[in-house]
């Protein structure tokens, strides 16, 4: 009520978004992300990375789908994928991998981080949501191990996978994702589908991965 | 077709008899319960037996001989009965009831009330499982909902017959006995804001229809039956304009001892609810049953918009001076 007394006139916004958190009106998903809590630290976020996002035109605009990134050290890649994807595609990714304890767990779900279990990436593809699959950690200039299991989920749900390669280095600020050509996965593809998926999306995060850099230079 | 419901003594249970009462393809009901319905009904027959009164569960089922079943006779912990008496009258009445069904010439289906409780919360499971996920009970209450599944599809192997078994999202809403509702209400709630993970809920009245809807319907095994969306436990006391109150660790004992002694007693699967959070995916439901159940922070609202005292306005005419 008193917010609407306000609206027009400077700092009405913050009020407002501070009203709304103390009554608790605000929209967290099933899954723990608060979208709002979001957007309040993506000023935070862009002073630490900045991030240039190309073929983001080749994500989904509606549907599920499991964007399978590479990763080295591991901590920023997560943030760089979410935050340069939602930028671009204004759509939310769910990075999984969360270590499902508190406060850790309970905080990093709030920004989309899940479980690493094939049920919650099927229900979430099933949802409709973008599921970022970090690949092994590798520091040297081929990409980590994709397991098998976890893409499972796609082709249970018929949902498309997604290459991403992820180009920065962890002590600095740029970073550049290119987003690679879906592949549709077969549903009755049979047992060897799983595999046979899995070999063809690391082989196209390692292509776009060498395309987008001279040699050694990801080094 | 002919309807016998347990449970029918409770909310739910009243409902589910009131919406079927309506249902003019529904020629005879028949409840069982230890206490009475808490509305009226009008053409339905009612048999107040203790859950544990097994002989006479057996006879009213067998006479009765239902075409379908509705298994609500599942009670929550500290909702009508303490912990173990929820408990003991659950296993009970599913005994007791399935175990007569299965000698029951005209059975075609049995419908019962289960929770989403059975798939329990242990670290790193799904959140939001769907009914393929296999059921790993972590609490007592998911326990007794998960022997009662498993007894009524024994049941339903022997008597030949479909078995749906509604797994309900923690069922609130105005005047339904629940410790979450009864604990979500309190002046001071204690929360854990840095450990927490958000529930689903599910409004008592989408319960009823959801059961009333398998009743009729054809479908078959596990269905979710959960409000959309999900709330945290901070989220919800801040809602309801409660004050929320931050606890860590050991401190959930002294808070669990405080709540009962208000009125609100904490049983183990509400306080996991709080803290690990509950949910699951209801869209094969509500596809299959035509139910769509009302989001989760509208069922909140309502819980807190039940007004503790109720004015009734007199009627002029009954006024004596």
């Amino acid at each position: 009520m008193s917010t609407n007394l306000l609206r027009g006139l400077p700092g009405a916004a913050t009020v407002s978004l501070v009203d709304r958190r103390l009554r608790g009106s605000y929209e967290i998903d099933e899954w723990g992300l608060d979208p709002e809590l979001v957007a309040l630290s993506d000023p935070a976020v862009s002073l630490r990375w900045d991030i240039e996002v190309s073929g983001a035109e080749r994500i989904p605009a509606t549907g599920g789908a499991v964007l399978v990134f590479n990763r080295r050290v591991g901590i920023s890649e997560p943030w760089v994928l979410a935050r340069g994807i939602r930028r671009s595609s204004g759509r939310f990714v769910r990075t999984v991998g969360v270590v499902d304890l508190a406060p850790v767990g309970p905080f990093l779900r709030r920004f989309g981080a899940v479980v690493d279990r094939p049920d919650e990436i099927a229900g979430l593809l099933r949802a409709g949501q973008l599921v970022g699959l970090p690949m092994s950690r590798s520091v040297r200039a081929t990409v980590g191990d994709l397991q098998t299991d976890r893409i499972e989920a796609a082709i249970t749900t018929g949902r498309p996978v997604v290459p991403v390669a992820m180009l920065g280095r962890e002590a600095g600020r740029r970073w550049r994702v290119v987003v690679g050509n879906p592949l549709t996965p077969k549903r009755r593809g049979g047992p060897l589908a799983a595999v046979t998926l899995t070999e063809a999306v690391r082989d196209a995060v390692q292509t776009l991965l060498d395309d987008a850099t001279m040699p050694g230079l990801w080094l | 077709m002919r309807v016998l419901i347990t449970g029918m003594g409770g909310e739910l249970g009243t409902r589910v008899a009131n919406l079927l009462e309506a249902d003019e393809t529904v020629e005879e009901i028949l409840g069982i319960d230890g206490y009475p319905p808490r509305r009226r009904i009008t053409r339905a027959d009612f048999h107040m037996i203790d859950p544990t009164d097994r002989r006479r569960i057996v006879n009213v089922v067998r006479d009765f001989d239902p075409e379908v079943l509705l298994h609500l006779g599942v009670y929550e912990p500290h909702a009508h009965f303490g912990g173990t008496a929820a408990r003991l009258n659950t296993q009970a009445s599913a005994v007791s009831t399935l175990g007569a069904a299965t000698g029951c010439p005209s059975l075609r289906r049995i419908v019962v009330r289960s929770g989403i409780e059975v798939y329990g919360r242990r670290r790193g499971a799904a959140l939001r499982p769907d009914e393929s996920c296999p059921i790993d009970p972590t609490d007592g209450f998911g326990r007794s909902m998960a022997h009662v599944e498993h007894l009524a599809y024994e049941t339903g192997g022997i008597a030949g017959v479909p078995v749906v078994a509604l797994r309900y999202a923690p069922i609130v809403g105005p005047s339904f006995p629940s410790p979450l509702g009864r604990y979500l209400r309190l002046p001071v709630v204690a929360v854990s804001p840095l450990a927490e993970l958000p529930f689903s809920l599910l409004h008592q009245e989408d319960a009823a229809l959801a059961a009333v809807a398998a009743a009729k319907g054809t479908s078959a095994g596990p269905l979710n039956v959960v409000g959309p969306g999900a709330v945290t436990a901070s989220q919800a006391v801040r809602r309801g304009r409660r004050v929320p109150l931050p606890v860590f660790g050991p401190g959930w004992m002294f808070a669990a001892v405080a709540s009962e002694v208000l009125g609100a007693p904490l049983p183990p699967h509400v306080r996991s609810l709080l803290v690990r959070g509950a949910g699951a995916d209801g869209s094969t439901a509500t596809k299959l049953l035509g139910v769509e159940p009302r989001p989760t922070s509208d069922v909140v609202d309502l819980l807190y918009r039940w007004s503790d005292v109720a004015q009734v306005t007199p009627r002029t005419g009954a006024v004596r001076r």
